[in-house]
């Protein structure tokens, strides 16, 4: 009954709605965590080891290009919306069009290049980040006025202007982490359920 | 708690308001109360602002939802901008909830307005009227009616995972991320591959274009409403440029 064309038909975009559901989800779910100071960069780590659960699950269901880029795009929409910068519309479309690039030169089903992509995809979580180091005076005022002296220089501390390329090297490596991870939880769990 | 909620179906209580009034409306508080600053001409901003979904809620007939919020919105408020300067850095974890608090409670409060008031019929026709690409409607329409399900299934998970011992301090601390995701994603995929079939069945996808019983567009409540949010908007331009304190 499957047609083999490339253009995106309805499945597929339904397809990418209840990942990104279940991705935000997840995201959200951990976020809570930033309210401690320490674990507000971690969030670099935790975010994208368990997003890449869905994520490899969402892999397996995408086999045409622009499946990822939309779901990329879809998450700095929501970004957007909850308050969290604008920022992470472009770095969500950015790393959302590479990692669909990565997972098409594998044609969607090598696996290698879906871990890949995984990590790739992950970067789009910078986005988050990025007002910190663009408008560190202003940012560090804000911190200030909204949560005080002693949260804002224990905040502002970890986030010297050489943090950002580590950060990103956090997400793309705990990206391949959470991405590795993931096909073994979905060797153990979906494809017993029938699902992956 | 029931998550469902969020999901609900159209009500014709109140008046209506056209759902591209309220993403502008939820844009504008993300901008101005989730990421302003507290000094200056803030201190008047931000109450205002926070005002939206007060009204909103009132013309929809919420009542209680309207009182609770505005008197819980007041109280962090004031505690933030009179009560804590006075204590100095003692009071910083005090500080610390009110800040977090009293900046997200109106986000929250709006987009439970507009999810609980939109449904995704209005959804996707108001986005039809803005030319929104079909490629990015469906997936958007979809996450919107998706999320309250997911959050219901990841409670209901946590429950039965309390009862096994597997939560924060218990016995099976290490195992709540594989025990709690992996249930949850397993029951929302399946979900999400009926309301797929669904809205397949429907004629989502057919080749022709669909059409839309729904009405929408704006009103004069609605150009109040973004009148007044474009209002706010203007007045943190002037006071980021320096022409307002």
């Amino acid at each position: 009954m499957e047609k083999t064309t490339n253009k995106l038909q309805a499945k597929d975009l339904v397809n990418v709605g209840i990942y990104a559901a279940i991705y935000l989800v997840i995201t959200m779910i951990l976020s809570f965590l930033s309210l401690v100071p320490i674990f507000h960069p971690l969030l670099t780590v935790i975010c994208p080891i368990a997003g890449s659960i869905p994520f490899m699950l969402f892999l397996t269901k995408t086999k045409k290009f622009g499946m990822i880029t939309i779901m990329g795009v879809i998450m700095g929409i929501v970004m957007l919306l909850t308050g969290m910068g604008y920022y992470c519309l472009l770095t969500g479309f950015v790393a959302a069009v590479l990692a669909d690039i990565a997972a098409k030169s594998g044609n969607y089903v090598s696996a290698k290049k879906s871990v890949l992509a995984s990590g790739i995809f992950s970067l789009w979580y910078i986005g988050n980040y990025l007002a910190v180091f663009i408008t560190r005076e202003a940012h560090y005022q804000h911190v200030i006025e909204s949560y005080g002296q002693a949260y804002a220089d224990s905040y502002m501390s970890f986030y010297p202007n050489w943090m950002l390329p580590v950060l990103l090297a956090a997400c793309f490596i705990s990206g391949i982490i959470g991405g590795i991870w993931g096909k073994k939880i979905l060797k153990k769990h979906f494809k017993k359920a029938g699902i992956a | 708690m029931d998550w469902q909620v969020l999901s609900s179906q159209a009500e014709n209580k109140g008046i209506r308001l056209d759902p591209r009034t309220k993403i502008f409306l939820l844009l504008t508080i993300s901008i101005l109360v989730v990421g302003g600053e507290v000094s200056g001409i803030m201190i008047v901003i931000k109450p205002l602002t926070a005002l939206i979904p007060f009204l909103l809620l009132l013309s929809s007939g919420k009542w209680r939802q309207a009182i609770c919020f505005t008197t819980l919105f007041t109280i962090l408020f004031l505690c933030e901008l009179l009560i804590l300067p006075a204590m100095g850095t003692s009071g910083f974890l005090l500080l610390f909830f009110c800040g977090l608090f009293g900046r997200l409670l109106p986000g929250v409060v709006m987009g439970y307005y507009t999810v609980s008031t939109t449904t995704v019929s209005e959804f996707v026709a108001a986005m039809e009227r803005m030319h929104v690409t079909q490629k990015l409607i469906i997936p958007l329409a979809v996450l919107f009616r998706f999320f309250p399900t997911v959050m219901e299934e990841y409670h209901n998970i946590g429950d039965a995972m309390r009862m096994r011992g597997i939560r924060i301090g218990g016995r099976k601390t290490s195992k709540m991320l594989e025990y709690r995701f992996i249930p949850m994603m397993i029951c929302s995929v399946k979900i999400g591959e009926e309301l797929s079939a669904a809205s397949l069945t429907r004629g989502l996808g057919a080749p022709i274009k669909r059409t839309n019983i729904c009405q929408v567009g704006f009103h004069k409540f609605d150009g109040c409403m973004l009148l007044y949010g474009g209002l706010m908007l203007v007045l943190n331009l002037f006071r980021a440029i320096g022409l307002l304190w």
